[in-house]
């Protein structure tokens, strides 16, 4: 099932963005976040957002799925309006519960502190969304379920409670999990900052063959190698601003931006 | 030297029997009531709309705030006044510890869901529940097995409360007990039973939560 416009038009014709932010705006209290954020991502394509800690790249991620909710602006999933139903006026009124629903289980979230289910197996954990969402029968769930640990290659953890097994294993099952919806999106909030360096690869290696396989990603990392090697275009975060997009080969070659140059020589 | 005699009490003992019953029984009732209710009010009180939470923090913070014996004394003599409804005493009682009971579930209930990390309400609304079945499958599993131990604690605390509802004349065990006093002098002796009954009306409960709370462990 793909959801349809709330306005009831038909998406618009050709290559339509996947993901479309227009004039995002978010503000905590007093303190505003994201000033007027715009952003295509299309189809197949990875875009990696880097950017000094506070630079609002976490809020931006939570909007696009509305685990934040916007103040101003808008963000569109496939022509669909996030978060919000426009009434016959055309004012915006909140999103039912069941559209919220089926919206964020097509784009797969993953955080940078796993937050798996503690009281569920690995397993447990993976066909959580597609039996409670999606009502799949347990045989169907379960049998996808192990089939994508066995992908992120932690099949044989299927039983085991995510204490027990190391923090790459549980982002592993934590991608799984997400996975499990068949999300045509997928949003990684720092997926490898939280782990002992030596695990971060087994990570990244299970993201890039994601990105191989087409996978529409928004990736959120310190990792530039990562960033370099998979990203179609980068995009650099500040105090709440896009301040500089392109490819990773051209920001990390030749930033334009002050504020670019000055975190990369942070990272780099 | 006292000489203890206990053969008066054993010699009544069908009379502390028909009082324990009527304690665990108020016990019981309470305690459902109280289960039942703290949660509706517990979730309430976590609610974002003010409608819904500050009824819910109204109720809760009266309960805690006012002598037990004092709200049975009240429900019994003065609600007849405002409302005209007459409760018999033993309902009075019931709905008098029910409402306190609830009063601290609702409190342990949010505690509990407040303990768990915001990041697990996250992660299961991100892959598409629904903010209900998040809170069911997810928050509520994990939040009931951090409320146990003050369960324990809330649960006998109400087994003890009961005894105030000898003000009433409701027949709980301290009711009889008095009576029984009063035509046997023996008053360290009943006492000593009662306080004896009291525990093994208490002790299941403490017992049934160590063997859960050792299931849960395991299961990590
Ligand atoms: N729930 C919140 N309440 C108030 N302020 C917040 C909240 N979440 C984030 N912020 C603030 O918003 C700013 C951007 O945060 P964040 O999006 O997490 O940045 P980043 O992910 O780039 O480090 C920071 O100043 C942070 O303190
Ligand atoms: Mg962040």
């Amino acid at each position: 099932m793909s959801p349809t416009p709330a306005d009831g038009a038909a998406p618009a014709e050709g290559p339509q963005p996947l993901l479309r932010v227009a004039g995002l705006c978010k503000r905590f209290g007093a303190l505003k976040v994201l000033h007027g954020i715009d952003l295509d991502v299309h189809r197949g394509e990875v875009v990696v957002i880097i950017g000094p800690s506070g630079s609002g790249k976490s809020t931006l991620l939570n909007c696009l799925n509305f685990l934040e909710p916007y103040d101003e602006g808008e963000v569109h999933f496939d022509g669909v309006l996030v978060g919000y139903r426009l009434d016959d006026k055309g004012r915006k009124r909140p999103m039912s519960h069941r559209a919220m629903s089926e919206l964020r289980s097509e784009m797969g979230m993953v955080f940078q502190s796993f937050n798996l289910f503690p009281h569920k197996t690995v397993l447990q954990n993976v066909i959580e969304g597609p039996r409670i969402v999606r009502r799949q029968r347990r045989k169907e769930a379960i049998a996808l379920g192990q089939a994508l640990l066995d992908k992120v290659g932690i099949g044989d953890k299927a039983h085991v409670y995510p204490a027990n097994i190391s923090g790459g294993q549980q982002q592993r099952a934590a991608i799984a999990r997400a996975l499990a919806m068949r999300p045509r999106a997928m949003l990684f909030d720092e997926p490898t900052s939280a782990l002992d360096p030596e695990l971060v690869g087994e990570v990244l290696d299970v993201m890039k063959t994601l990105a191989a396989e087409g996978m529409t990603m928004v990736v959120v990392t310190h990792e530039m190698g990562f960033a370099r090697e998979v990203a179609d275009r980068l995009i650099v975060m500040d105090h709440g601003r896009i301040i500089e997009v392109g490819s990773a080969q051209e920001i990390f070659a030749s930033p334009t931006h002050p504020r670019t140059a000055e975190f990369l020589r942070k990272v780099l | 030297m006292y000489t203890w005699h206990f053969d008066v009490p054993w010699d009544y003992r069908a009379v502390f029997l028909r009082g324990a019953a009527v304690t665990a029984e108020i016990s019981v009732g309470a305690l459902i009531i109280g289960l039942t209710c703290g949660l509706v009010i517990g979730l309430a009180r976590l609610s974002k709309r003010r409608a819904l939470s500050w009824p819910a923090a109204f109720f809760v913070e009266t309960f805690r705030s006012t002598p037990t014996i004092v709200q049975l004394v009240w429900i019994y003599y003065a609600l007849p006044i405002l409302t005209g409804i007459q409760l018999s005493a033993y309902n009075a009682v019931l709905l008098g510890l029910g409402g306190h009971t609830a009063a601290y579930m609702a409190e342990i209930f949010r505690a509990g869901v407040n303990s768990i990390e915001k990041g697990q309400m996250r992660a299961a609304l991100a892959i598409g529940m629904t903010p209900y079945q998040a809170m069911r499958r997810i928050i509520l599993p994990q939040a009931v097995r951090r409320m146990v131990p003050p369960f324990v604690n809330e649960f006998a605390t109400l087994v003890k409360l009961t005894s105030l509802a000898s003000v009433l004349a409701v027949p709980e065990i301290l009711h009889e007990a008095n009576n029984l006093i009063a035509s046997t002098y023996r008053p360290m002796e009943i006492y000593s039973t009662v306080a004896l009954c009291f525990a093994l009306i208490v002790f299941p409960m403490i017992y049934a939560a160590s063997i859960l709370e050792k299931l849960w462990r395991k299961d990590r």
